[in-house]
């Protein structure tokens, strides 16, 4: 079961997230619903924390880059720290490192905000 | 004849001939006299014992000889032999002279002569083992065999006519004068024997102590070699039949001759034609039948005779009995002493020297009376039952008649076996070793993973993740990985994933299911929210040119092969298909490869002109399969098309191993175009070796090997005027070289339409170059390659001085000419 929980630092909303992100537990409000609240009320600064994010399906891949598309298109940042090294390797190999912005821990995204 | 033979084997084989006709004439002379001088001591009923005594006798005398033949130097050893022969001979001329000679001296006298008879025949084979290979022998047979008929003949005719009033006594003193002629021979014939290098020890059985020799030891020989078995089993057949014929033969001949003298007469005419017949037979057709035929028909001819004429004593009326039985007698006789003795000889020779004489021996001297006793004995069993008619016996004839032939066939078999294993592989198919042992796509992963991580964290996780797919990271790679790892730290990869002090691979190793991983990637690139955000990514990459941006293009064009093939993205491989850089167009072609879209295929033949990116164009293409095989075969047969290009795609099509890619190897083999023949070649060959099931146009394949025998012959023409040319002689290098090329090309296309393995073999030891390993190549050739490509063929390898190459080339062009295989 997924807990998705914000919560605000200076400008930014950082998403932590807890649980398996995966599409037999879709809950009835999903994190791109969640992003596009944020977006929606205005905020342009995004933080996913997978720090207790124990597995993501393709699902879960997909809510996260359906909530970066739809925050670049808004000319907004959404950024992702603290992701299992298994996941940066489906990225690295699916190339999406090269779109993404990943952090090892959450101070060195906060400054890449600013 | 001459023109076959290498001027060491004709001076060895007018030695053996004189050998021969003087041997069988000092035999033919005393036969007669021992006929007569035991029936006019002893009588009619004495007959058994004389057939028992030499029963006896002849098992001593294989026994001795068995020992004698292991133990002592050959020219020694059949030299004393006919030593003794010469004295004993002498010692019966004085015993049997007497006034009142001691009866009994003729039954031994008649044993005494049926052994020197089998005895010098024997040893007269045994030379010829001794001292010509399989080849060699094969190509004088019928010349030695008609020395022997002829001696027969004038043997006989000097028992005939007995000149200066000799008495039939006195005809024994022939032999001891003839015998000590042969024995000089013997040492003659083997001073003039040519000798290999490290051929001494082996040609010398004399010499091997350790050889145990004997009656037991042979018939345990026998028992334990299956194709001497076959052997013994076929000419045990073979001997009951032709003293069934025999039988049938004397038994109409009284009936037809009653008086004594009519009948003599009639058995003498016979005999003195049926000489005459076998001499001319073996002299103007056994070596014919062997060339042209070859052994396996050679063999069937006597049965096949035999068996006409017994089906037609058994079905015709009795008027033409007679007949019938002249000829069948007749033919199993000349076929005997000419084809049949011949091939039998023939087949012996391809056994290993310490098999060869110990069985031969056994073989000659014991099993042929072993058979003439099994005929008595089978005639007395069925006598019971059957009035022993001719009829009734032509009905046994043809029983054993078929287990004959289904003998002789089997036989055959065995001996192209044997000779087989004469020849040994002395190097292995490169080609395939290389397949077999090395992995060539998972070495090229590894470099490529290796050398990725160098360049980009992203190009690296993705090389790895090809290896991990493929479940093929042994624990040896693994470490290999890990250690470059230490080497080469990755930039992104030290800083997200290497913080802990653990190498990214242990990670891989124990967390990750690579099937899992592979269905979580596949999901994430088909979704439309990964292909709408990648979409830009890749189009501005793929844009970008210059070395800055070169990693960025090489991560592009990997990605794309991973996608699914209708992806949209995947429009953008085509340029990087044509990219300037080599890297990048060889992921590309790597991607495309996984793809197989169709359009790639002109771009990815572009990049086989290329020496850097030849290899991953190959591997894209051989991927698509025979489908493509069309379109490659345009490039191919395309003058136009890059020289590079088209040498290449023979290799492709070979590695599709499909029935059309190897059609269009061979159409394009047919148009001749010197530019791409060894490619061709080659690339056939390479498909046969690896997918024997394939088939190649023989009509085709065989019209290329008329063709570049003919080009060694013309090598052969241009290299005796270059050799005639002080100037010109730097030049015979080269096309000795382009000859020693053509020949390999001519025994890799016969590979593809004969047992592949046979011919690398016969090449190979051809290639070997000693005179043994060329004979039983040969030999090997003569029984597997089809008449006119043999009679072309042979010539141009077998070991006769290049000038007798030279003087053929000009008559074997003609014939190349002339042969059409429409």
């Amino acid at each position: 079961m997924i807990n998705i929980q914000p919560r605000f630092k200076n400008d930014v909303v950082i998403f932590d997230i807890e649980g398996e992100i995966k599409r037999s537990d879709i809950t009835d409000v999903t994190l791109h619903q969640l992003v596009k609240e944020q977006l929606d009320s205005g905020r342009r600064k995004i933080l996913l924390n997978f720090d207790r994010v124990e597995f993501i399906d393709s699902f879960g891949v997909g809510e996260i880059l359906a909530s970066y598309i739809s925050t670049h298109n808004l000319g907004g940042k959404l950024k992702l720290v603290r992701i299992s090294k298994k996941l940066y390797l489906i990225f690295q190999v699916t190339m999406l490192t090269k779109v993404l912005d990943i952090f090892e821990d959450e101070e060195a995204a906060m400054k890449s905000f600013f | 004849m001459k023109s076959n033979l290498r001027p060491v084997e004709s001076r060895l084989s007018r030695l053996m001939f004189a050998y021969f006709f003087l041997a069988t004439l000092s035999i033919y002379v005393v036969k007669p006299a021992k006929e007569s001088l035991f029936m006019d001591a002893l009588g009619k009923p004495r007959l058994p014992y004389a057939f028992l005594l030499t029963a006896i006798l002849m098992g001593l005398a294989v026994a001795a000889n068995s020992r004698l033949v292991q133990r002592v130097h050959r020219p020694v050893y059949v030299s004393s032999t006919l030593g003794f022969f010469i004295l004993t001979s002498l010692i019966f001329w004085v015993l049997i002279r007497g006034p009142a000679p001691w009866p009994w001296v003729f039954l031994i006298f008649w044993s005494w002569a049926d052994i020197l008879l089998v005895t010098t025949i024997t040893q007269f084979w045994i030379m010829v083992n001794d001292l010509f290979s399989p080849r060699e022998a094969k190509r004088r047979i019928g010349f030695l065999v008609s020395g022997g008929i002829l001696g027969g003949i004038s043997g006989s005719l000097i028992a005939y006519f007995r000149p200066a009033g000799l008495e039939t006594e006195s005809l024994i003193l022939v032999c001891p004068a003839i015998l000590f002629v042969c024995a000089l021979i013997v040492f003659l014939a083997w001073r003039n024997a040519p000798r290999e290098a490290g051929e001494d020890a082996e040609g010398k059985p004399g010499r091997r102590k350790e050889e145990k020799a004997g009656l037991i030891q042979s018939f345990a020989l026998l028992r334990d070699n299956r194709y001497m078995l076959y052997l013994s089993g076929m000419m045990v057949v073979a001997i009951i039949i032709s003293n069934l014929v025999d039988f049938q033969f004397k038994t109409l001949g009284k009936a037809f001759f009653p008086d004594k003298n009519a009948t003599t007469s009639f058995f003498a005419c016979f005999n003195l034609g049926l000489l005459v017949f076998s001499y001319l037979l073996a002299a103007f057709m056994t070596t014919r039948i062997l060339k042209n035929f070859g052994m396996r028909i050679a063999l069937l001819i006597p049965p096949v005779f035999l068996l006409v004429g017994s089906v037609a004593v058994y079905f015709i009326p009795a008027g033409a009995l007679l007949i019938w039985v002249i000829y069948m007698r007749g033919a199993d006789k000349s076929l005997a002493h000419s084809l049949s003795q011949s091939v039998r000889e023939l087949l012996y020779i391809p056994l290993p020297q310490n098999i060869k004489y110990r069985a031969k021996v056994f073989v000659d001297m014991f099993l042929n009376k072993f058979a003439d006793g099994l005929t008595g004995l089978l005639l007395i069993a069925v006598s019971p039952f059957l009035e022993l008619s001719p009829k009734e016996v032509s009905l046994i004839a043809i029983v054993l008649i078929i287990i004959w032939m289904a003998l002789n066939i089997r036989v055959t078999s065995e001996y192209v076996n044997i000779v087989k294993g004469n020849l040994q592989i002395k190097w292995q198919d490169a080609d395939r070793l290389v397949t077999e042992k090395i992995d060539v796509d998972m070495t090229k992963l590894v470099f490529d993973t290796l050398q990725s991580r160098e360049r980009s964290s992203v190009l690296y996780a993705m090389n790895l993740f090809d290896l991990i797919k493929k479940e093929k990271m042994s624990p040896e790679l693994k470490r290999l990985i890990a250690y470059k790892g230490n080497e080469l730290k990755a930039r992104s990869m030290d800083s997200l994933l290497d913080v802990e002090g653990e190498a990214l691979l242990p990670e891989i190793d124990d967390s990750l299911e690579p099937d899992t991983m592979d269905a979580q990637v596949r999901e994430i690139m088909s979704l439309d929210v990964y292909q709408e955000l990648m979409k830009k990514q890749i189009e501005k990459v793929a844009r970008g040119e210059g070395k800055e941006d070169e990693v960025a293009r090489m991560e592009a064009a990997k990605v794309m092969g991973m996608m699914a093939p209708e992806s949209p993205l995947i429009r953008e491989l085509t340029k990087l298909l044509k990219d300037e850089s080599a890297e990048v167009a060889r992921y590309a072609a790597e991607s495309a490869g996984r793809l197989r879209r169709r359009e790639f295929v002109p771009l990815l033949i572009n990049l086989l002109s290329r020496s850097a990116t030849q290899e991953a164009a190959k591997q894209a293409l051989v991927a698509y399969g025979d489908r493509i095989a069309g379109t490659l075969h345009d490039s191919l047969a395309d003058p136009l098309e890059n020289l590079a290009t088209r040498k290449a795609i023979p290799d492709i099509l070979a590695r599709m191993q499909a029935q059309r890619a190897a059609d269009m190897l061979v159409l394009e083999l047919k148009k001749d175009d010197p530019a791409i023949e060894a490619e061709l070649i080659d690339a056939s060959r390479w498909m046969r070796s690896n997918s024997p099931e394939l088939v190649f146009q023989e009509r085709i394949v065989l019209t290329k090997v008329v063709s570049l025998i003919k080009k060694c012959y013309l090598l052969l023409l241009q290299i005796q005027e270059l050799r005639a040319d002080r100037k010109k002689e730097i030049l015979v290098k080269d096309v000795e070289n382009t000859l020693s090329r053509a020949m390999k090309h001519v025994f890799e296309l016969l590979g593809l339409i004969l047992p592949q393995e046979d011919v690398i073999r016969a090449y190979q030891n051809i290639l070997a170059g000693t005179r043994k390993s060329l004979d039983y190549s040969v030999e090997l050739l003569d029984n597997i390659l089809r008449k006119d490509i043999r009679e072309l063929l042979l010539p141009l390898i077998e070991d006769t001085p290049f000038e007798e190459k030279v003087r053929l080339s000009r008559k074997m062009i003609n014939a190349a000419e002339k042969i059409d295989f429409t």
